[in-house]
């Protein structure tokens, strides 16, 4: 029942954000969108996915969202979706294709799951999703890490306009003064965790930078410029951690990316860690990062 | 495979180097030459890795992390794919030497942008994991996109329309990634090509990766965002756009159809593939024909060019003979190379004659001979004339076919492509060869920057001389 009720919300907030009439409205939805999109893989038993939703999908694109709207001229904000009606008989026909082509593989099992079991002790953390994302495939997650700071170039390269922040009311200063240790300590958690449970550098990335965010609003922080070495280090060195391992086990160990058994709780959490670093980093900047901070 | 890991890992890490470099607004000056530095041991690594393969003719795997398969994501070496490394550092060589001397100045962005773009080739040559494949696609197309913006707020729109059909077909293929895991529970290419079966959730899946892909290397129909991104975008990144970034998702789909597909299904589509190259180089050709802008004449050319790559791989599925790879991966390595040269003399004419239009090529051969000689060249290589690859490669297309009779239909198609790309290539060139207009002198005059145009050029006369040597070798190498 309660699934059902998520299901039926869940459609109702995507049609809504695609017809609302202002742009702010259909952001407002998406946010809303996201929020219970995050519950709904709680439901399904994926809490990973739920943290990620949660703090990506609703939250930081949500920021970014908003920030764009914050910077278009109004001739774009009144841009409504044209063709509904098309557009959405096209995507009702893909998505009926792709349901039809799925349902044979409702009972298939795939081989992939069952193989993680017996290789956990082997593999230096004690979480399937951590052991997935760093180790039996963590050449996709260094490209992803890389894909992220690609995100971050391309802004750079746009020269976005820098918009003054309104001066923030004390009521919120207050708060995130408050709230901005607590943010340090719960990425903490989030990222140790990673190891055994829910949690990890994606996630605790996201929510300090957040925290960043917030503090820089609030005119907390001191001014970031690309400039500085300590900003650039804090972005690269996630990835250049984890392509370091990666040149080193190919020259002196026994392959690309095959950590060695004793150091690989280590090196996973090296990695965790630095990519915490620069997630946070970049993700900080592509929300609050305009001209001038990137360029000089 | 080390060699290969190498050839990849060296621009990564430069990417990152020139990154940390970059300090104050004003470029560093060391960067140019560290990225080029670094590309040229990066094609040197490529050719050890070719070196190896090719002696041994053997096929490596790497299952990375040193996990079995299916679980891990497997690499695989094989000849082809060593020489497609080669042919993607030596295309950045060519093109970053170029921008290092281009006045004005680039972008210093272009440095760690190119270097990614160099990594995600390289990581996508090498991967044979579908999923895998995916990542290495979204690095790609955002590199590109990036690099397109390069140019200012001129280039945004087209930026925009690229970035946003990118991520579509992104979609696409991810959708049909999904569909495939679901069927077979494998993203190993290796073990999915023995599996894989005729039915409707595999057909389905096969074509969504392929509109995806199709839109992303810009073949006939879904090539609409070509034309502006490689217009707009800087002379060096228009050349690499060109010159390799379309054929990344070429490479996939080659492999999707030639190796993982069963067998009933790849025949059904060739003559789909086959048709679909006809028909981009007619339309294309035309276009290029009309374009009034010198850069939108060549990116026209490229969407035509594409053509000959479609249908190679069309007969190649449909009549299943070997002959049609040597001649898809001929028209790849040839078509690049005169991209390279024909984007870089474009861009040099629009310096040096201080106009885009095709018009203002009038006199070219007395004002600039140089860069119009490797205009001309690399022309001459895309119509198919003798001696250069370009002519290689169509040979190899055309005499399977001529042995035949009732090959007709994509024979004419074949000659007709030929047809078109001379009409709006020696359009450009005859202009050339008209009285120069009396006025100005050309501005800046960089002898350099007009050979680095001209050597691609030479470099694609070359390959003729190797001739039938050349086709058997590449026979060689496409096996596996």
């Amino acid at each position: 029942m309660v699934d059902l009720a998520i299901g039926l919300i869940l459609v109702a907030l995507a049609i809504g954000a695609l017809l609302s009439s202002t742009l702010f409205g259909s952001l407002t939805l998406f946010f809303a969108f996201g929020m219970l999109m995050a519950v709904a893989w709680a439901r399904l038993h994926a809490p990973d996915l739920a943290l990620a939703e949660a703090a990506i999908g609703a939250g930081l694109t949500g920021a970014l969202l908003f920030n764009a709207l914050n910077k278009s001229p109004p001739e774009v904000i009144k841009e409504r979706l044209r063709h509904p009606l098309s557009v959405a008989l096209v995507c009702a026909a893909i998505l009926a294709l792709l349901v039809v082509s799925l349902l044979p593989s409702l009972d298939q099992v795939s081989p992939l799951p069952p193989m993680v079991g017996p290789r956990m002790d082997a593999s230096g953390v004690d979480y399937p999703v951590t052991a997935v994302l760093l180790n039996f495939r963590g050449w996709d997650t260094l490209l992803e890490i890389a894909v992220l700071l690609l995100a971050l170039l391309g802004v750079k390269v746009l020269l976005p306009t820098h918009t003054p922040a309104p001066q923030p009311w004390s009521l919120l200063l207050g708060w995130s003064k408050t709230l901005a240790p607590v943010i340090v300590v719960v990425g903490g958690y989030l990222l140790w965790r990673g190891s055994r449970g829910a949690g990890g550098a994606f996630q605790a990335g996201a929510l300090l930078a957040a925290g960043a965010v917030m503090l820089r609003l609030n005119h907390v922080l001191p001014e970031i410029r690309w400039s500085q070495l300590l900003l650039r280090i804090s972005v690269l060195i996630g990835l250049a951690t984890f392509l370091t391992v990666a040149i080193a086990t190919a020259s002196f160990g026994d392959g690309w990316l095959t950590y060695p058994s004793a150091y690989s709780k280590a090196l996973i959490l090296a990695i965790e860690t630095t990519a915490t670093i620069s997630i946070a980093a970049t993700l900080t900047l592509l929300v609050e990062g305009e001209g001038d901070e990137l360029q000089s | 495979m080390n060699y290969a890991l190498a050839s990849l890992a060296i621009p990564f890490t430069v990417a990152l180097l020139t990154l940390l470099l970059q300090r104050r607004s004003e470029a560093n000056p060391i960067v140019p030459a560290i990225t080029v530095l670094a590309t040229a041991v990066s094609l040197v690594f490529a050719g050890l890795a070719l070196e190896t393969q090719a002696v041994s003719g053997a096929v490596s795997h790497l299952n990375v992390g040193g996990w079995d398969s299916p679980l891990a994501i497997r690499l695989r070496l094989t000849p082809l794919k060593a020489l497609l490394l080669g042919f993607v550092a030596l295309i950045h060589l060519l093109t970053g030497l170029y921008a290092w001397r281009a006045k004005p100045k680039i972008a210093r962005d272009y440095w760690p942008l190119s270097a990614l773009l160099h990594t995600s080739l390289a990581a996508l040559i090498l991967s044979a994991d579908i999923f895998n494949l995916y990542v290495t696609l979204e690095l790609l197309s955002l590199s590109a996109v990036a690099l397109v913006c390069l140019s200012g707020p001129k280039a945004y729109t087209p930026a925009l329309y690229y970035l946003l059909l990118s991520l579509g077909a992104s979609l696409c293929y991810l959708m049909g990634v999904a569909v495939i895991y679901g069927q077979y529970g494998v993203l190993d290419m290796t073990v999915l090509a023995g599996i894989m079966e005729a039915d409707h959730s595999t057909r389905f899946a096969l074509l969504l990766m392929t509109a995806g892909l199709m839109l992303k290397g810009a073949l006939w129909p879904l090539h609409l965002w070509l034309p502006e991104a490689h217009t707009y975008a800087p002379t060096p990144v228009s050349a690499l756009l060109s010159g390799l970034v379309v054929k990344g998702p070429l490479f996939i789909l080659w492999q999707l159809w030639n190796n993982l597909a069963p067998e009933a299904l790849a025949r059904e589509m060739g003559p789909l593939f086959a048709a679909g190259g006809v028909v981009a180089l007619v339309s294309g050709g035309w276009s290029a024909f009309r374009a009034p802008f010198i850069k939108t004449l060549v990116a026209y050319s490229t969407v035509a060019q594409l053509g000959y790559a479609l249908m190679g791989l069309g007969l190649l599925l449909f009549l299943q003979e070997r002959i049609y790879a040597v001649a898809l991966w001929l028209f790849v390595l040839a078509h690049g190379l005169a991209k390279v040269s024909m984007f870089l003399a474009a861009g040099e004419m629009q310096t040096l004659l201080g106009s885009k239009r095709v018009t203002a090529m009038r006199g070219a051969t007395q004002t600039i001979p140089i860069t119009m000689s490797a205009f001309a060249i690399a022309g001459i290589s895309l119509i198919g004339m003798p001696p250069t690859g370009g002519f290689l490669a169509k040979w190899s297309l055309l005499e399977p076919l001529f042995t035949q009779a009732n090959h007709w239909p994509w024979a004419s198609g074949v000659l007709l492509g030929t047809f078109v790309s001379a009409a709006y290539v020696f359009r450009a060139i005859a202009l050339g060869f008209y009285q120069a207009p009396m006025s100005r002198e050309p501005r800046h005059f960089d002898r350099v920057s007009q050979w680095l145009a001209l050597l691609p050029a030479l470099l694609v006369g070359l390959m003729a001389f190797a001739g039938q040597d050349l086709i058997a070798w590449m026979a060689g190498v496409t096996q596996t």
